[in-house]
């Protein structure tokens, strides 16, 4: 098995290597329900407690709502009904509004739990792939950093893209 | 609607930057150009000229040709380039500036707008329409005649010399030779170290006698330290006087005289300067005419135009001044009876003129100061500075409640009147700062104005009615965002007023009323509102023909018709496929247009009212709101949620209950004052009845709290009527909470599937209202349920309500 992981070591270049050091991405985890997501840091523009939400009739499922923050309006979207994880949305004290900058618009993300901040080399990420052939395109890869967790890594342009 | 983006974080490059100054700056000059043109018809149709004006406009595409060269707008560069062409030959006289040149100049203001909303992306580029001018452009250009060079071709001049003039100079020389001056050749010998003073001196001498044409070497009788020149002189007076008013040492004067003999003007009995312009200019009304009085500014202008084209500088500018003089016994302005062609400059008046020349120069000056005193901002920069403001209002309740509270702790009492007094502070202050910022908001009426005495002009020609468009007001300003959005629903109404409403000529002549027809403009604040007026003298509306053209066009039935008053009968045109035409012309008739302006002005929380005389004119008013920033709505709850109705919508809000009701196939409608009025139960039309509050929002916030009763039963509701464009309906809400200003915003991207939704706005406490859209929602309703059936079903007429009565400040309960 060393063996093994060596030889798939030797089959890249140095320069190759180098590069990859320092292609290490920063991304946000947190949790969607059991499940642990991430996403780039870049697109976060702000991690906020839950604010008091309108609901907005007629939107689409997965939205909450709209709420202000510091006088503008924010979209407020719920991913776990958006991956249909869940179809009721629940907020605790652990519940937490990822404002994002998303193709555009900002968009409040509920989310379950913030975790913390991983920095994942390249060599840290499977393609999607290894989840069957056809994955959607918001799903850009599984993050293994040290110490064991597995991040289903999102790309949020996709998911609002429509 | 307000599209307040919140942006202003938005990162800008200083490329986008530069494309959005490059946008800005090239309407101005579009705008500016647009009312030179219009100043310009306006001196042609008097017969009369404005070289000062040709130059303008010349200045102004050769400013747009730079701009759109820098911006790689090519399409506009290309346009400007055959403008230039153009108008250059008709600062040189070389065509005239007859109604077909002023109608191409015209059209090509058109299209640089249309380039522009085309390189903005709002449009698909008018590639076509600019080939066709380009094409008509370059027609003009081979109609061009020599424009009387064999004036020119009368005198004994070196042809050498005329091979080497300019062509403005020899424009110059043909235009005075024309005028019937004299011409004078002057030699003189300078000393090249004195040169410039000494020329200037000459000038100066020469200047009240006449005009230097030109000044050229002679290259002979020159030494190594001296240089001769030859200096053309046009001159009114005889060579007496000239040689006596230059007079010195190495200069000689002598006439150019004419090949044929002829009497040289000047040196016969001089005509009266007036006479002989007055002359020209009435056998010739369109043509160009650089008088001479007003070619001293011209001169200074053209000047500058070469400096700023690094074209043919001239070595020294002549200041301004009259080049001309003071024709005999004109020694003073004003001995000259009036002449019956207004805004004609008189040859003659050469003491004003000059006077003219150094205030308009002065004038200059002071529009470029004030040019950079004026900064342009992005609109959405405002808008985020009245978000913040909104911010500012809410952290101003909080201080509210907490100053309340601190006077009601007795242990807390001594700061209680320093709190209060800070809070009042405060208050004052942020009201100033939202007052300021809508202030800058504010842009005249007048932008929109231009636009429409462009059409005006446009639409009349092309129709052969004579219409005179008189504008007051201009300077009433209202929101930016309003003025781009009236421009389209009032070109609607003047291009009705013109077509329908103006009669022809001979009609008019026959009934007794000027030839010329007249369509006013009116402008004015009224309170919180602004107030547009658009009356014409025209045949007036006849309610018969607007009758018979509704049931033709099953609008109404007759036994509706009987029933309708006077006012109820106007407003019929308001509805959606309303003409009285049965033939469509170019203008309208087509049926769209009322409906539309009715509809857009709505919008724009708006209304529209009619009155009209047979025989005497018709009037329509447009009442807005100054700002959209900020609306007037009606509070109101539904299932526990803050709705908000715009009051501009809302007709009148009565006590409702279920035994109104009528219900014909499922549908529900009441009815209202003899009319039926169909409802729609607002919890139902957004499915609100079955939401949950409170399970998922914040503990520490204000959750909605459920409804007592269940809405529609025993509880009192009320029945809000909203009307847009004359379609009404009922909506039925919980509790009518008050009458509100407040601050719109635009739902995000993602909401976009959200109808009947205008915006939200921040109700305080950190909490979201969302703003109804009340024309949506209507036109959802009467889509789904078609009020022609039940309207048949109930047999009541439908009413439409006169535009005078959809207000909100009435009615409510």
């Amino acid at each position: 098995m060393k063996a093994l992981v060596s030889r798939r070591g030797e089959g890249r270049s140095a320069l190759q290597r180098a590069d990859e050091l320092g292609k290490r991405a920063e991304y946000l985890a947190f949790m969607l329900g059991t499940e642990a997501y991430a996403i780039q840091i870049g697109n976060i523009v702000e991690i906020l407690k839950p604010l008091p939400i309108t609901e907005v009739p007629r939107a689409d499922p997965e939205v909450v709502g709209v709420m202000s923050v510091r006088g503008r309006l924010v979209t407020v979207v719920d991913l776990k009904r958006r991956f249909r994880l869940t179809r009721s949305f629940t907020m605790d004290k652990k519940s937490r509004i990822l404002l994002v900058d998303a193709a555009g618009e900002l968009i409040g993300l509920l989310v379950d739990e913030v975790l913390q901040v991983y920095r994942l080399a390249e060599s840290e990420v499977e393609p999607p792939q290894v989840l069957g052939t056809e994955q959607p395109p918001h799903v850009v890869g599984i993050g293994r950093p040290a110490g064991g967790a597995v991040l289903l890594l999102l790309d949020l342009a996709p998911l609002f893209l429509e | 609607m307000a599209e307040n983006t919140g942006g202003g974080g938005r990162g800008e490059s200083a490329g986008d930057k530069a494309r959005e100054e490059f946008f800005s700056e090239a309407q101005e000059i579009v705008d500016g150009l647009s009312r030179d043109l219009l100043a310009l018809d306006d001196v042609c149709r008097r017969g009369g000229s404005d070289a000062e004006l040709v130059n303008d406009v010349f200045r102004a595409v050769h400013t747009l040709k730079g701009l759109s060269g820098l911006f790689g707008a090519a399409m506009m560069s290309g346009l400007s380039h055959e403008l230039e062409n153009l108008l250059d030959d008709l600062r040189l006289g070389r065509i005239e500036l007859t109604a077909q040149v002023l109608d191409l100049l015209f059209q090509s203001v058109e299209l640089y707008g249309r380039i522009l909303a085309a390189a903005k992306g709002d449009a698909p580029e008018p590639a076509p329409e600019v080939k066709a001018l380009l094409a008509a452009l370059g027609q003009v250009a081979q109609q061009k005649g020599g424009g009387g060079g064999s004036v020119v071709a009368q005198y004994e001049l070196d042809p050498g010399l005329l091979g080497v003039l300019t062509e403005y100079e020899e424009h110059r020389l043909r235009t005075n030779l024309q005028a019937g001056l004299s011409l004078y050749r002057m030699r003189v010998q300078f000393q090249l170290a004195t040169i410039d003073s000494a020329l200037d001196d000459l000038k100066s001498k020469t200047r009240p006698h006449g005009e230097i044409i030109t000044f050229l070497p002679t290259g002979e009788g020159g030494d190594s330290e001296s240089v001769e020149l030859e200096i053309l002189v046009a001159s009114r007076e005889n060579l007496g006087v000239l040689k006596g008013a230059v007079a010195g040492p190495n200069i000689s004067v002598e006439e150019v005289r004419r090949r044929d003999g002829g009497p040289n003007p000047a040196a016969s009995i001089p005509p009266p300067p007036f006479e002989d312009a007055a002359r020209r200019d009435a056998s010739d009304p369109y043509s160009v005419s650089i008088s001479p009085p007003t070619t001293s500014g011209g001169d200074a202008l053209l000047d500058e135009i070469n400096a700023a084209s690094g074209g043919a500088s001239r070595t020294s500018a002549p200041p301004p001044a009259p080049s001309f003089p003071p024709g005999p016994g004109a020694a003073q302005p004003g001995t000259f009876p009036p002449m019956g062609l207004p805004g004609m400059p008189l040859p003659g008046m050469g003491a004003n003129a000059n006077a003219n020349a150094n205030v308009s120069g002065n004038q200059r000056e002071l529009t470029l100061r004030s040019v950079t005193q004026t900064v342009r901002v992005d609109i959405r920069k405002l808008d985020h500075l009245m978000n913040i403001v909104g911010e500012l209002a809410i952290v101003r309740g909080v201080v509210a409640r907490l100053s309340e509270r601190v006077r009601l702790d007795p242990d807390l009492k001594e700061i209680a009147p320093d709190l209060h007094r800070l809070h009042r502070s405060f208050d004052r202050h942020l009201a100033q700062m939202q007052n300021g910022i809508l202030e800058v908001r504010m842009v005249p009426l007048g932008q929109v104005f231009d636009k429409l005495a462009r059409i005006v002009r446009q639409i009349s020609r092309e129709h052969d009615k004579q219409v005179n468009l008189v504008i007051t007001g201009a300077e009433t300003e209202i929101d930016k965002l309003i003025v781009e959005e009236l421009s389209d629903p009032l070109m609607h109404m003047i291009r009705n007023a013109i077509d329908h409403g103006i009669e022809d000529k001979d009609e008019r002549m026959r009934v007794g009323k000027p030839p010329v027809g007249t369509i006013a403009l009116n402008a004015f604040q009224k309170g919180n509102h602004v107030v547009l007026e658009i009356e014409d003298d025209g045949k007036g509306m006849d309610p018969a023909v607007i009758i018979a053209a509704a049931i033709r066009k099953g609008l109404v039935s007759e036994s509706e018709a009987r029933e309708m008053s006077h006012k109820e009968i106007l407003t019929l045109v308001f509805q959606p496929g309303f003409t009285t035409r049965d033939d469509v012309t170019s203008l309208s008739g087509r049926g769209v247009g009322m409906d539309i302006v009715k509809t857009n002005i709505s919008k724009l929380g708006g209304v529209v009212d009619i009155t009209s005389d047979i025989g005497i004119g018709t009037k329509m008013t447009i009442t807005l709101p100054i700002t959209l920033a900020i609306i007037s709505v009606l509070m109101l709850e539904v299932a526990g949620r803050t709705f908000c109705m715009p009051l501009a919508s809302v007709e009148e809000a009565i006590v409702f209950d279920d035994a109104m009701i009528k219900t014909f196939e499922g549908r529900e409608v009441m009815t209202q004052r003899g009319a039926t009025l169909p409802i729609v139960r607002l919890a139902k039309l957004f499915h609100l009845e079955g939401w949950r509050p409170g399970v998922w929002i914040n503990e520490a916030a204000a959750t909605p709290k459920p409804p007592e009763v269940r809405p529609g039963r025993k509880a009192k509701s009320y029945c809000i009527v909203a009307s847009v464009a004359d379609r009404r309906v009922g909506f039925i809400v919980d509790r009518l909470v008050g009458q509100q200003d407040i601050v719109i915003k635009a739902l995000g991207r993602s909401l976009k599937k959200a109808r009947g939704l205008a915006g939200a706005t921040e109700l305080g406490d950190q909490r979201v209202g969302l703003v109804l859209d009340a024309a949506a929602l209507i036109n959802e309703v009467l889509a789904s349920s078609p009020e022609g059936r039940i309207a048949g079903a109930l047999e009541g007429p439908r009413s439409p309500k006169p535009a005078s009565d959809v207000r909100g400040d009435g009615g409510m309960l």
